[in-house]
């Protein structure tokens, strides 16, 4: 697979390369390995529901955890 | 999570445990993107050490806990303010990890957390499936002392074990 040969519209319409669409996620990444602490649990709570419904995980435990601006739900327990 | 802290934290004033830092996959999240994981693991160096440190006693700790209101468990952990937790003494490379853990905050309550050189070695030494994504994750998003690593890795007896995930 020529990476550089793959064209994708992207995002406002604008050209980009399979090999730039991979290097933008890798920057993605980065950029989120620099999130607050707090905002990392955010997702992972997330993660967790998304895990519990959509992956039908009936075993995860959705953490209780009240964060400043927004409130999570009840704990789920197995 | 900061009321679980807090309660950790509890922990430490009232003298049940000499000190703790948060590692395993909430260690290693502090320093890479969100992944999912279940619990948090508490790296705990108890107040009672029994024999040589060949016994720990964790009794007093959930004794404690459990007059605060926190006793329901599923399965190894107990739930602390809506979070699964796991107690684990820390001995040898985790002792060491945990004496060398950083001052962190989570909404303003003071934590510790250990470093991702200690945090590579700990999952090297575990070298499940899962733990090797997380080495891979470490080394590309974290800001690793590889010195530090390396000085870590020969002296646990790891270096071999680690050179797969050196880049060629």
């Amino acid at each position: 697979m020529n990476e550089e040969k793959i064209k994708i519209l992207a995002k406002d319409n604008k050209i980009i390369t399979l090999r730039e669409l991979f290097e933008g996620k890798q920057k993605t990444r980065m950029e989120q390995a620099k999130l607050p602490f707090e905002e990392k649990i955010k997702a992972l709570v997330d993660l967790q529901k998304i895990a519990y419904s959509w992956g039908k995980k009936k075993d995860v435990i959705i953490w209780q955890v009240k964060f400043p601006s927004s409130q999570t739900g009840k704990t789920v327990y197995p | 999570m900061k009321n679980t802290i807090e309660v950790i934290n509890g922990l430490k004033k009232e003298g049940l445990i000499k000190d703790y830092a948060i590692g395993g996959a909430i260690g290693v999240l502090r320093w890479v993107e969100p992944f999912f994981t279940r619990d948090l693991d508490i790296f705990i160096i108890p107040q009672k050490e029994v024999g040589n440190r060949e016994l720990f006693l964790l009794s007093p700790i959930y004794e404690y806990l459990k007059n605060k209101g926190y006793d329901k468990w599923v399965g190894q952990w107990l739930i602390i303010e809506g979070v699964p937790v796991e107690f684990i003494p820390a001995e040898g490379l985790a002792r060491e990890a945990l004496e060398n853990a950083i001052e962190t905050e989570f909404e303003g309550v003071q934590t510790r957390v250990m470093l991702p050189e200690y945090l590579i070695t700990l999952l090297l030494k575990a070298s499940r499936d899962k733990d090797k994504i997380k080495i891979q994750m470490l080394l590309e998003q974290a800001e690793v002392n590889m010195e530090k690593l390396k000085e870590i890795l020969h002296r646990y007896g790891l270096i071999d074990k680690f050179k797969p995930f050196v880049k060629k």
